[in-house]
């Protein structure tokens, strides 16, 4: 990076930290510090709620998934405006007028002390495990790119988030999210306006629209039924809505930006602004990616994105097969630039292009990758993706000075808006769900003011140590990322049954367990894909919770839910 | 106080929740149409 791309990101990171702290001044209670005074306006609570949902790696992942697969994962999206909606209708308006911190509280008052107990402490361990990873995952991408270690990055990106949402608690969070939140809007227009302008001569959008659609990149609706293939419609638009159902309704990181609303009003309009835009946003995002691709048919794209295995590849390969692979694959992007030109040539004369070539060239690529990727994994011992890798690489090899620490900083902004979500959320929780029940419930304002603060540093300086740690864990890492996917179906079903039925807490209780084994029986015993889970999940537990509710009250003699 | 709250409760678009509700439906299911029309599209 050059000197003005490190003066961009150190900027945004100044700009962040002032912001943060202005915000987050004058907190004198636990109101304050957990739901910024339930003051605050739809647009910032939306612009938060989006924040908070989009991590680094979401941003990253995203454009990379684009160029190897196209825009199938739009679709993942599809069922969130719906899932919205369904929340302004149903657990909102009962969050919003029960007063609570914690969306697990007012299970206690539907239920008894063992559902909120339970849930609570699942989001603390799911949560508490995968913000660790929410900062490991965009910090090994930073280190490997920018050249910095991987604790500087974990540091930079974790203690400077700790910072503001130790001092300003919630307020800091959504008004820090609300700048991220503009800047990343702001660097996605600027990445596919760049994608655009970056396009050979006489080589028009269209053109590399038509491009992306030959290799496949464009296709975006798989209407299979096949319930193991991930990103079918129906996979979006069923697990999908119940994916956003449950982490919007029921996740404290979630529920907390909003119920920060001013009024219920404010806390409905935060959400349904996230429903118009959080598609059309991670679809540009897609279309990003997708022009990436289309790019690297004019410029010569490294065997490995991940250049540090590249090297450790180069040092232990056998060189001659090394060659050999690299020969492949180079002869094999100079004929695919080859075909992408006489594709352009063709259509410009208004000929039917060639596809043939494009594709041949194309598979030999990804053959001679393939290879490499085989070798890494041979060598290492280790699975090898480096699918995050593409977006940052290519900001940095080909984007103008000033703009490369520009689209930095979005990705540090991403990870950042996330994190503080986070952290300010489990604090919360163990605080309201724990420390006020079980340990002290008198201590005074000032007191618990000061446990929240512990409590968010705690939770902070566990994540930098997850992170920190998380390179040595190998596949453990991935345990950890999937461990909050076995418990949301069950969790949505709880929060069913309290909100939509007069279910007895035996039943919720029953049910709950119910529900946690059948998703672990889909989980290890079946190849379902893991969105199916939640809907399973949650039908079970509203299943069983009712059946239960049903039979204990026949047996009392009082009526039927 | 009622009356106030009520008024409170009243979105600032579309006079009504349900019609916001169907808004927001509508403008997804454009969305998604839209997004299909594009991967579609002849280019």
């Amino acid at each position: 990076m050059s000197a003005l791309d490190w003066g961009v990101l150190g900027v945004y990171l100044v700009a962040i930290l002032a912001v943060g702290v202005w915000a987050g001044r004058g907190n004198r209670r636990i109101d304050d510090f957990f739901l910024a005074g339930r003051e605050m306006r739809w647009w910032a609570v939306g612009l938060s709620v989006m924040a908070t949902q989009i991590s680094a790696i979401t941003f990253v992942g995203t454009t990379g998934q684009a160029y190897t697969d196209g825009l199938r994962f739009v679709t993942t999206y599809y069922g969130l405006p719906i899932a919205m909606v369904v929340l302004c209708l149903t657990f909102v308006p009962f969050f919003y007028r029960a007063r609570v911190f914690t969306a697990y509280e007012y299970l206690e008052r539907r239920f008894d002390g063992r559902a909120r107990t339970l849930t609570s402490l699942l989001f603390l361990l799911s949560r508490g495990l995968s913000v660790g990873v929410t900062l490991y995952a965009p910090s090994l991408v930073m280190s490997v790119v920018l050249g910095w270690s991987e604790p500087a990055t974990i540091l930079l990106m974790g203690l400077s988030t700790v910072a503001y949402v130790l001092y300003g608690g919630n307020r800091s969070v959504i008004w820090t999210d609300v700048v991220q939140m503009g800047i990343i809007w702001f660097g996605i227009l600027v990445c596919l306006g760049v994608a655009v302008f970056q396009l050979p001569e006489h080589f028009g959008l269209r053109d590399g629209l038509a491009l992306a659609q030959a290799a496949g990149r464009l296709n975006s609706t798989d209407l299979s039924l096949d319930p193991t293939r991930p990103y079918t419609l129906w996979t979006g638009l069923i697990g999908g809505t119940f994916l956003a159902l449950a982490y919007f309704g029921t996740d404290q990181s979630q529920v907390q930006r909003y119920l920060a609303g001013a009024s219920l009003k404010q806390s409905r309009l935060a959400l349904l602004f996230n429903a118009f835009l959080k598609v059309p946003m991670q679809f540009l995002i897609l279309l990003t990616g997708v022009l990436v691709f289309v790019f690297y048919h004019f410029h010569p794209a490294p065997l490995l994105w991940n250049q540090v295995e590249l090297k450790r590849l180069e040092q232990r390969a056998d060189p001659q097969r090394l060659a050999g692979i690299l020969d492949r694959y180079d002869g094999a992007q100079a004929s695919r630039e080859a075909a992408a030109r006489l594709f352009a040539l063709q259509r410009s004369q208004g000929r039917a292009p060639e596809l043939e070539p494009l594709r041949r060239a194309q598979a030999t690529l990804d053959g001679a990758r393939a290879e490499a990727v085989a070798e890494v994994e041979r060598l290492s011992g280790k699975s090898y993706n480096d699918t995050n890798y593409i977006f940052p690489s290519y900001i940095l090899a080909h984007l103008p000075r000033g703009l490369a620490g520009l689209v930095i900083a979005v990705i540090f902004a991403a990870a950042m808006s996330t994190l503080s979500g986070e952290f300010n959320s489990l604090a919360t929780a163990t605080m309201i769900d724990f420390y006020r029940r079980f340990v002290r419930a008198d201590g005074g304002e000032a007191h618990d003011l000061l446990m929240s603060r512990v409590f968010t540093a705690a939770w902070g300086g566990f994540a930098c140590l997850v992170a920190l740690q998380a390179g040595r864990l190998g596949s453990a890492i991935e345990v950890v990322n999937k461990f909050g996917s076995y418990f949301y179906g069950p969790i949505l079903g709880i929060f069913l049954l309290a909100t939509l039925t007069r279910a007895s807490s035996d039943g919720a209780f029953w049910g709950l367990l119910s529900g946690f084994v059948t998703v672990l029986g889909l989980a290890f015993g079946t190849q379902v894909q893991w969105l199916w889970w939640i809907p399973a999940g949650a039908f079970t537990v509203v299943g069983v919770g009712l059946l239960i509710t049903t039979l204990t009250a026949r047996a009392e003699g009082s009526p039927a839910p | 106080m009622q009356g106030d709250q009520d008024q409170d409760d009243q979105p600032p678009l579309l006079g009504s929740w349900p019609r916001l509700y169907l808004a927001a439906l509508l403008s997804a299911l454009l969305v998604m149409a839209l997004i299909a029309a594009f991967s579609a599209e002849r280019w």
